[in-house]
């Protein structure tokens, strides 16, 4: 062995001890003391993927509501919340699909819900419908406006608004933003042409507005409608004398 | 979200400009993640001085030599601290060599590291040292002799052929050396650079900005150190050599800066989607540390004041101690110029939101395992351990300008 060594410069025989022993310990390190499933990598994986596994299924993916639910199915799925999974908003509904007469999934009628997306963020995309949800028809709930499953925000029709823009504007934040112009206004095709020469009508009854909000209206957009007795409540008037209706507001 | 998240983000919260994702509000690279790049950089650029005297034959600059080989160790030793600290168990280092993920980027990181410290730097300071140590040892006595005989490994042998060996061993570490420091720090931008998601990162330039960058921090350490060490341990500072070194140091500013000017320019030129955000990160969070400290402070006024000592070359070499001190401010302002580069890069990459609708903030710790404490401690380790290395392996011959023993100024020649 001495021989061996001697064939080297001595430091490059010394080094080769050292780098020797070196490898010796670090072979014995590796083979012997660590144990063997320790330097599979793929041990590691495998427990992540069984624990995965293991945990319960609760979404059922929104092809599984469409075997039932199939008018609300094609309802949304060329409305704009089409690339909305119907358990984004009603929940994980894996145990509903299971037994569906006992597990009902969520309906989110509370306000707090919808603002989460549409509720205004100057960061989101231009065009994003965006709502101030402090004065955008407080106290009702989304979806006595809105359809969910099929929601169009509502427009004033450009043959109005672009005169009358700013009773448009008014409209699309007030309580009567379902409202059609054409629903308290007749229009002779004529106003478009000798605006001032002929006029739309206005409402001219207290009757009008009484079908929604009279004690006995049973229109069904008028469900939350704020109610009053006709015959007691400013009988002299028309309603519009005294709540301007294109942005009504009541105390409530 | 969880209420205890809330909590720790209370402060950071109301820092937050625009949309962000909720994972991104933290930044969770910090501080130790700005100190590992430039400590890596450090030591890639000590080496690749010291491998100006072995490879490149740059007399002028033998002073530097050993000293440039003893702070790479110094900062070599701690490089990997702050990443093992980072990862929140440093006592578990050693299972990254034991059971080695060869696709994960960073665990390769130590075996380039392994291989570096073992192969190169170490191997290449025994044989600089190994005539040095068996003659110290013979005049010493009580522990300083044995460490030294036991560092030699207990070798007698002063003779041609081992001496000869050693010289050829020396060129040829070198020359392995220069693409393993080039490997050792060319992958902390390899990493950084194969982040795709990132635009602020995902660039094919940014492993060799960091390699530049990392030689231009570690040629300024070097002649920092020497600048500062060499009257303290009664010595003449060499003007010669630090002429050279500063000339060397100013070619690689040079280099550095045009590269991550291109950078900029490209990414601007390019304007993709993420330019509005970049910019306004670069305008709001980021002017301090990139605009003023590291392309002002950092780039321009140490590369005009170089050049001043250029331009007015007779004013400046009839007056040593202008030049000196001027070498002093840039090679200071270099340093937090590089260190500014490593932070902007590190912490400007999380800053800003992958919606690029939104830029978040980044709050120091002052203690903890991530806080500044601990950074400051480990940018100091290594001058600590620089202090006891030097007492070990004490560099001042060379550095005062006397001869090296016979061997090693052969192995320059």
């Amino acid at each position: 062995m001495g021989k061996f060594f001697e064939r080297f410069p001595d430091p490059l025989a010394r080094l080769i001890v050292v780098f020797l022993a070196m490898l010796v310990v670090g072979l014995f390190v590796v083979i012997v003391l660590i144990p063997k499933p320790m330097k599979d990598v793929q041990m590691q994986w495998a427990d992540a993927v069984k624990r995965e596994q293991a945990r319960p299924v609760k979404y059922a993916g929104f092809r599984s509501c469409g075997e039932c639910h199939d008018a609300l199915y094609e309802t949304k799925k060329t409305g704009y919340h089409r690339d909305l999974s119907c358990e984004t908003c009603h929940g994980p509904a894996k145990g509903h699909t299971e037994d569906p007469d006992n597990v009902k999934p969520v309906i989110p009628v509370e306000r707090a819900f919808c603002p989460q997306c549409h509720a205004y963020d100057p960061s989101r995309p231009r065009g994003f419908p965006m709502i101030n949800p402090v004065v955008h028809n407080p106290l009702k709930s989304c979806a006595s406006c809105h359809n969910p499953h099929d929601p169009k925000p509502p427009t004033t029709p450009r043959e109005c608004s672009a005169c009358h823009g700013e009773i448009a504007r008014t409209k699309a934040v007030s309580h009567h933003v379902q409202l059609e112009c054409t629903t308290c206004h007749k229009t002779p095709q004529q106003h478009k042409v000798s605006p001032r020469a002929v006029k739309p009508t206005k409402p001219q009854t207290r009757e009008f507005c009484g079908k929604c909000h009279g004690k006995e209206g049973k229109d069904r957009m008028a469900k939350n409608a704020p109610k009053i007795d006709l015959a007691e409540h400013g009988e002299k008037y028309v309603c519009w004398q005294c709540h301007y209706p294109h942005s009504p507001e009541v105390e409530q | 979200m969880n209420p205890e998240l809330v909590h720790t983000l209370r402060e950071l919260i109301p820092q937050i400009q625009g949309y962000i994702y909720p994972n991104e509000i933290e930044i969770h690279w910090g501080l130790l993640i700005v100190v590992y790049p430039y400590i890596t950089g450090v030591v890639a650029g000590a080496f690749i001085l010291a491998s100006l005297v072995k490879v490149f034959n740059v007399k002028e600059v033998q002073p530097l030599y050993r000293l440039s080989l003893l702070t790479a160790l110094a900062y070599l030793l701690v490089a990997p601290m702050a990443l093992v600290s980072h990862l929140g168990h440093p006592e578990r280092f050693y299972e990254i060599l034991l059971t080695p993920q060869t696709s994960s980027a960073m665990a390769m990181f130590g075996f380039v590291y392994a291989w570096y410290l073992m192969a190169v730097l170490l191997l290449e300071i025994w044989f600089v040292h190994r005539t040095d140590m068996i003659e110290w040892a013979e005049h010493e006595t009580g522990l300083m002799r044995h460490i030294h005989r036991a560092l030699a490994l207990y070798s007698r042998d002063t003779g041609d052929r081992s001496v000869a060996f050693d010289h050829k061993a020396l060129k040829v570490i070198t020359i392995v050396g220069i693409p393993s420091a080039f490997l050792l720090h060319g992958y902390v931008g390899f990493i950084f650079g194969s982040i795709k998601a990132n635009p602020w990162w995902s660039s094919v330039l940014i492993p060799i900005v960091f390699l530049f960058s990392a030689i231009v921090s570690g040629i300024a350490l070097v002649i920092l150190l020497y600048m500062i060490l060499t009257p303290l341990t009664g010595g003449k500072i060499s003007m010669r050599c630090v002429d050279k070194a500063i000339d060397f140091l100013f070619y690689a500013v040079i280099v550095d800066f045009s590269l991550e000017l291109v950078d900029f320019i490209h990414r601007v030129y390019q304007s993709e989607e993420e330019i509005k955000i970049l910019s306004e990160m670069v305008m709001s969070k980021l002017f301090a540390s990139l605009i003023i400290i590291q392309v002002l402070l950092g780039m321009l006024v140490p590369l005009t004041l170089i050049s001043l000592t250029k331009i007015f070359k007779k004013r400046f070499h009839l007056n040593e101690d202008l030049r000196k001190m001027v070498y002093f401010v840039a090679v200071i302002l270099i340093q937090f110029g590089i260190f500014a580069t490593r932070w902007n890069v590190v912490i400007g990459g999380q800053m800003f939101s992958k919606s690029f609708r939104g830029l978040t903030t980044y709050k120091m710790e002052f203690g903890g395992i991530e806080g500044l404490l601990f950074a400051i401690f480990l940018l100091a380790l290594p001058i600590l351990i620089l202090a006891v290395l030097t007492k070990i392996l004490p560099p001042w011959k060379e550095m005062h300008g006397q001869p090296a023993p016979e061997g090693v100024e052969a192995a320059g020649s």
